[in-house]
């Protein structure tokens, strides 16, 4: 991140796939010119080493750059160059020479110029001066007036061990180890203090007197060699603690500055004083890879370089960021030379030898983005095609673009084939019922057909609960087109309850030509055999259900063949079902009027005789799509019956939600105690537990448990469910025969009260069905503009069902009175209502928050008075209503509250109306009878209402 | 060339794969090479390392089991949970998009920058997590994992050191082979427990005297959510050397400890001891800008580009705030310098395109914009299209701007404000039906952590205006 990038005043690239590090370049006046001007030295690690003097004319277009003139020297050794440094090494003249490090070999020479006689300049020559060879291999060498020698450089050559040996020019003087090295880091020497700064292995700045290495010999006397294997321990004099290791270390002597040593590190710039204090530091946010203290502009502080992974040039005073340029080449050494024609210029050296003298200049690095393409712009062109463009996108735009538009034709076609007859040998497995040994199971053929070649097909069969199969997913690997794949599967009955339908779903999900995921389903209804048996009918029983027919009756045993049973070769008038493990049904056929009649304990258990009843009889009567058969239902709902139903599956969902906060508040106190007991733990004293740990298991038992409760009220719930949906379907299907709807209205209904119970912790189906029943009490089934105000509850678990009774209530009654559930159908006339539930009503008299609906359900009170009134006269029992005060005994307190009279009222009718029904054995109830017998007491409270 | 010294040389030019290459093949003919072992141990570490001051990423976990909190309730203004209590004259919310936890959007993404926490375990638990919004449950878990098994990648033949057979109290008596070896089980293995061990065995061996030991001990201490023990082991450190680093991380654990307050005046300690540290004044500057305290966010901000006038997040921060106190040609001025100095990517370009518009500089407007739909990628297409539509709504050309935040959709299907905006346009258009269509998918798509796109106002109100959101970040 740079303003400005460096300005180029020279660049060369050196050799080729040459590798140069740190160390390689040295600026110096190295053949010790009369002008002074600093020649560039290079040494590459391929071992040439090579001297430029850079010369650029100026010309119009800029510098005229690099010019083979510019290379004074180029010389090939057989080793690699480590290092090459310039100083006063040679002990004839104080001129500068050169001082070059191989691995094993530390060689001196001098540079010198031979003008030459034509007009080309001068001629270089090398000389070797001396060279020594070294034991060790070599790392990095540093020189200095050691021991504070005039006029004289003395060369440290540190060994990759971190050995440090010093030759005083052309002889050895001794070698010294450093304690604990282990990997050399950079060396420098001190003159003012005499001594060595490096940072060592164990990252820190540390200082070694010239004096306390020279001294520290093992045996005085003995000749020094550099082959030494051990040594005395030598001390530093003062050592800072840096917390990394050091790319580079510098001496500062410039006259402004205090002295000080400023080392680079590799996240932090430190200063130090000569005594090995911190100054100042700089923390750095990139990875530097070089530096250069230059010069020191004001007094007291330090202008450096520092080079950075990140291809940029910072130059700092202190700690202050002065300007920051964008290089071409990530430097591994950047030094300042001055030239004959620019003083102070920066030479930089790149890892692959790339050789620069750049300047600090204003030019903006200017990173120039790609082009975007830009045209000559036709703007009555480009609105042409704009107004196309929009037009497209509205005759498109009411498709919803964010849903993906899909193709209807599949590639895979599933038929689902269901066996007509049972299977031979039940394939029923893992059977919970309890009194069943066995249960038949009838076998599913699915074919699935492909057009296309189509892989991993996943097949799933979903049966009703408490239906199974012995397979429920198939994953076939591939369909070829001519070849469809087949399945088999068993369905049976697994578990203890009433299946609410008998529908298996089949859904094959697989992988388009497209790519896209598909799912294909299919449905198929399974044969009733498998949840009923025939059994031998019972006489008495709770519930009964009425239905008319327009046609003669007929012989039971010609429409259930297959479920006869025992029964078979009987009179055909009563046949008994029985569900696995469930309720018996009993299915009567009158012998002389035109009507049919199921009868059982439990309500939601005659839904599937029902239907199938219904259904058989439709088929019997209506072969031929022409046929008028007609099924009609004129009993009374059974409303009452159905509310327990809500209210049981209520309860269990209650008790759910109870459950679970008891076990969240238990799990919520299970993490606190753990939370206390974690931070004892901790403490660094121990301290006494205070029975926490009891506790933590008591609550972890109460978990447990509560886990356990759950999963009960799980089961519970699901059986609730699956009745109360089985009581939806008859519900159902008994208001469409009674109110005769057509099937869009039909479907309304089964929307509105759903026989699907999905319940999720946080919406239920009583919530669900009353916001739907409420909705279509405020739209279509509206009487005033009041009831369409009616603001609809929130879809929160409900306190109570009275709320969601009440509203079905409603339904019913304007079902009832010719409401239709569909718009723009003409209005039917009102038929008589039977049973508005007392219960309901009373609850409502409780619940008096929504006005708008007490005016309804007085409405439903009056139409039930009234038609009380109508059917008593018609009795010829005649009592005039408005004569009566309603009694304040809550008839909730009273066993079977209301039932009675819709009892009364049902079986008088029917048995004025089927007296044959009368003559047959079984129908002497004792409802019947105790509805007599309350028949007397009701008309001390006749009305409970 | 001796190998080892080639080695070191690729190890200085940061060329850790060669120079691991070289090592491994000395140690295989000398594995009691301690020399080239140390190497290669730094050689791994440099190809991981992140400076541990950036590192901070909270997770689930550490936000809700978090035993360290001081008060429930704390003072207005001394908390980082619930900013805007300061009182501080800001730009209010309904002009500067805030963070899911209320925290205005920073000009500068960094770790934690984006988060918000969660009230309780169970909503924390119960929050889903998209792709976007991805939050790791424990720090442990997310991040920190990923650079462990990014580097058991690299090294197929298993693990280069075996932790587990290393006897710590023999490696910890030697300061030259421990310091590499720590930053190697820190940073490379990440195995936090074995680092603790050896830091322990280590600052006992020099007698409690090296401030380093006690820092990397603090390190430790804070990865494992011992935050106590970090600050006294920092406090300890301090005593002996005063080092950038220290304040660094004591105001991190600070910050960790929801004590913003301390945190500036250890931050001010550092500055005391050294002046102009631009890391120590970028965190001032940071804990403001968490508190809401805005001008005093920019005033630091200000002093950071005093010491170092390249600093990105700096000029980014005050450019964003200049841009939502309504100086957007400022801004712009920000934000073209950030240009010079060779930020390029879409956040850039779009944010100079929301300024040359505000500033009613027109004809820059749609070429900036061009600019970054060309560079962003699928995240910031989305937020660029938005801002696009935005334009849009402002030269009151409803139709393109209905156009651009479907294209948000289409490359984000997740973004709230556009299915809002989409409902506001469809209102105006008279299309109830469509707007409550997608009021329904903003709901759905509110209910998951919003992450850096904040949403304004409250749902469900008629007068639901279309909210402006800025992307404002760089990497």
């Amino acid at each position: 991140m740079s303003l400005f990038k460096t300005r180029e005043w020279w660049s060369t690239s050196v050799g080729e796939a040459e590798e140069f590090d740190h160390g390689c370049l040295c600026i110096a006046n190295i053949d010790n010119d009369v002008n002074g001007t600093d020649k560039i030295i290079l040494g590459s690690y391929h071992g040439i080493l090579r001297i430029y003097n850079p010369r650029p004319q100026k010309t119009e277009s800029g510098w005229s750059g690099y010019s083979p003139e510019d290379v004074v020297l180029e010389q090939a050794f057989q080793l690699p160059i480590l290092q090459v440094e310039a100083g006063r090494f040679s002990s004839g003249s104080e001129n500068l020479v050169l001082a070059i490090l191989h691995p094993r070999k530390l060689s001196v020479y001098s540079i010198s110029a031979i003008a030459g006689t034509v007009a080309h300049g001068s001629q270089y020559k090398c000389e070797g001066l001396y060279e020594h060879t070294l034991q060790r291999t070599a790392y990095k060498f540093c020189y200095g007036p050691f021991g504070g020698v005039k006029g004289k450089d003395f060369v440290c050559v540190q060994s990759m061990d971190g050995t440090l040996s010093i030759f005083e020019q052309e002889s050895f003087a001794f070698s010294r180890f450093l304690p604990g090295a282990l990997l050399p880091g950079p060396i420098k020497y001190v003159p003012r203090l005499d001594s060595f700064v490096t940072v060592s292995s164990s990252w820190q700045v540390e200082c070694y007197k010239y004096q306390v290495l020279a001294v520290a010999s093992d045996s005085a006397g003995k000749d020094e060699s550099q082959n030494i294997r051990s040594g005395k321990r030598v001390t530093f004099d003062w050592c800072f603690d840096t917390g990394e290791q050091a790319l580079d270390i510098a001496v500062i002597t410039f006259p402004q500055a205090p002295p000080s040593i400023l080392v680079l590190g590799e996240r932090n710039i430190f200063c130090l004083t000569e005594t090995g204090k911190l100054r100042y530091m700089k923390k750095l946010e990139y990875d530097p890879s070089c530096f250069h203290p230059y010069a020191s502009l004001s007094e007291g502080t330090i202008n450096y370089m520092v080079g950075t992974y990140t291809k940029s040039l910072l130059i700092y005073q202190d700690v202050t960021l002065k300007w920051a340029a964008k290089m071409e080449h990530i430097p591994v050494q950047v030094q300042v030379a001055n030239f004959k024609d620019l003083k102070s210029c920066t030479v930089t050296l790149s890892d692959s030898g790339h050789l620069e003298c750049v300047y600090l200049g204003t030019d903006p690095a200017i990173t120039v983005p790609p082009q975007v393409d830009s045209r000559e712009l036709n703007y009555s062109k480009m609105d042409a095609e704009m107004a196309q463009l929009q037009r497209k996108i509205k005759e498109k735009g009411h498709k919803a673009v964010i849903t993906p538009h899909r193709k209807t034709d599949e590639d895979l076609q599933l038929n689902v084939h269901i066996s007509p007859n049972l299977d031979d040998m039940s394939l029923a497995t893992g059977i919970d019922i309890p009194n069943e040994d066995s249960v038949p199971s009838v076998s599913i053929r699915i074919q699935l057909k492909s057009r296309l070649l189509i892989d991993n097909v996943k097949v799933e069969i979903h049966t009703p609960w408490p239906l199974a199969t012995n397979q429920s997913d198939y994953i076939i690997p591939s369909i070829e087109p001519n070849t469809p794949a087949e399945l088999f599967v068993s369905v049976f009955q697994r578990d203890n309850s009433l299946a609410a339908h008998l529908y298996v779903q089949i859904s094959a999900s697989y992988k388009s030509a497209t790519g896209g995921s598909r799912i294909i389903t299919a449905r198929a209804s399974l044969p009733s055999r498998l949840v009923l048996k025939p059994v031998l009918p019972v006489k008495s029983a709770i519930h009964k259900l009425t239905i008319d027919t327009n046609k003669p009756p007929v012989n039971l045993n010609d429409i259930f063949p297959d479920l006869l049973g025992e029964n078979a070769g009987g009179p055909g008038a009563a046949l008994g079902f029985q569900f696995f493990g469930g309720p018996v049904v009993t299915v009567l056929a009158s012998k002389t009027s035109q009507r049919y009649r199921l009868q059982c304990d439990r309500l939601e258990a005659m839904w599937i005789p029902l239907r199938e009843l219904v259904s058989r009889l439709n088929q019997h009567f209506n072969r031929g799509k022409y046929g008028d058969f007609k099924v009609s239902f004129d009993g009374s709902l059974p409303l009452q019956e159905y509310f327990e139903l809500v209210d049981a599956h209520f309860e269990c969902r209650m008790g759910a939600s109870k459950c679970l906060d008891m076990l969240d508040q238990r799990a919520s106190q299970f993490r606190v105690i753990q939370k206390r007991l974690l931070t004892r733990f901790k403490d660094k004293t121990p301290t006494p537990l205070q029975n926490l740990d009891t506790l933590l298991e008591g609550t972890f038992r109460q978990i447990l448990a509560l886990g356990d409760a759950v999963e009960q009220n799980q089961m519970a719930q699901a059986v609730s469910a699956n009745n109360l949906s089985s009581g939806t379907y008859l519900l159902n299907f008994l208001i469409r025969l009674w109110t005769d709807m057509t099937d869009d209205e039909f479907k309304v209904l089964e929307n509105s009260i759903s026989p699907v119970i999905s319940d999720s912790t946080e919406q239920g189906w009583q919530e669900m069905t009353d916001a739907a029943v409420t909705h279509l009490l405020r739209t279509v089934l509206a009487k005033s503009a009041k009831d369409a105000a009616v603001n609809p509850s929130p879809l929160a678990i409900p306190s109570d069902t009275g709320k969601v009774k009440k509203h079905i209530a409603l339904l019913c009654d304007r079902l009832g009175k010719g409401a239709r559930l569909v718009e723009g159908l003409s209005e039917k006339k009102e038929r008589t209502i039977r049973m508005p539930t007392p219960q309901t009503i009373v609850e409502d008299q409780e619940d008096q928050s929504m006005s708008g609906d007490t005016t309804a359900v007085d409405n439903v009170l009056n139409t039930h008075y009234r038609d009380k009134s109508k059917k008593k006269k018609r009795h010829g029992k005649s009592r005039n209503v408005d004569d009566l005060a309603p009694l304040g005994l809550p008839v909730l307190d009273r066993p079977n509250a209301g039932l009675n009279e819709l009892v009364d009222a049902k079986s008088q009718k029917i048995r004025s109306m089927v007296p044959d029904l009368d003559d047959m054995t079984m129908d002497d109830s004792p409802v019947v009878n105790g509805n007599k017998e309350q028949n007397g007491e009701r008309a001390d409270q006749p009305f409970a209402l | 060339m001796d190998p080892l010294f080639l080695a070191y040389s690729y190890f200085r030019r940061r060329k850790f794969k060669e120079c691991t290459d070289i090592c491994t093949t000395l140690l295989e003919k000398n594995p009691y090479d301690q020399a080239a072992w140390t190497l290669k141990t730094r050689a791994l570490t440099g190809q991981v390392y992140v400076d541990e001051v950036d590192v901070d990423e909270e997770g689930i976990a550490e936000m809700v089991m978090d035993d360290n909190a001081i008060a429930n309730v704390s003072r207005p203004g001394t908390s980082l949970r619930k900013p805007g209590t300061s009182g501080q004259a800001g730009p209010s919310p309904g002009v500067r998009p805030t963070s899911q936890s209320g925290r205005p959007l920073s000009g500068f993404v960094r770790p934690g920058t984006q988060g918000g926490r969660p009230g309780t375990m169970e909503q924390a638990i119960r929050t889903p997590r998209t792709a976007h919004t991805a939050r790791p449950v424990t720090s442990s878990s997310g991040r920190f994992v990923r650079l462990g098994t990014a580097s058991m990648l690299s090294t197929p033949d298993g693990p280069f050191i075996n932790l587990a057979r290393l006897n710590f109290s023999k490696y910890a008596a030697r300061p030259n082979l421990a310091k590499a070896l720590f930053e190697y089980i820190f940073h490379h293995e990440n195995d936090i427990r074995n680092a603790l061990e050896l830091a322990a065995l280590a600052t006992e061996a020099c007698q409690f005297k090296d401030w380093w030991w006690k820092v990397q001990l603090a390190k430790c201490y804070y990865r494992l959510g011992m935050y106590r023990d970090s600050e006294k082991q920092l406090k300890s450190a301090l005593k002996h050397q005063d080092m950038v680093d220290i304040f660094l991380y004591l105001g991190k654990v600070y910050v960790r400890l929801d004590q913003p307050l301390t945190a500036v005046e250890m931050y001010k300690q550092g500055l005391e001891k050294f002046p102009g540290e631009t890391t120590l004044l970028t965190g001032i500057a940071r804990i403001h800008e968490g508190l809401t305290e805005m001008d005093k966010a920019v005033k630091f901000y200000k002093d950071v580009l005093h010491f170092d006038n390249m600093h990105v997040e700096a000029i980014a921060c005050i450019a964003t705030h200049h841009f939502y106190t309504d100086q957007p040609e400022v801004a712009l001025k920000y934000y073209r310098r950030l240009l010079q100095m060779g930020v390029y990517n879409a956040e850039l370009f779009n944010n100079l395109g929301l300024c040359c518009f505000y500033a009613q500089q027109y004809d820059m407007t749609l070429t900036c914009f061009e600019r970054a739909l060309s560079l962003a990628d699928d995240q910031t297409l989305a937020d660029v299209w938005f801002n696009i539509g935005h334009v849009a709504l402002g030269i009151c050309d409803h139709n393109l701007a209905y156009q651009c935040f479907r294209l948000t959709l289409a490359s984000n299907n997740d973004h709230a404000e556009a299915y809002n905006n989409l409902g506001v346009l469809e209102l105006k258009r008279g299309h109830v039906e469509a707007r409550l269509a997608f009021q329904e998918f903003l709901l759905i798509s509110e209910r998951r952590p919003a992450g850096h796109r904040p949403t304004l106002g409250s749902v469900g109100t008629r007068t639901y205006e279309p909210t402006k959101s800025v992307a404002v970040r760089f990497l």
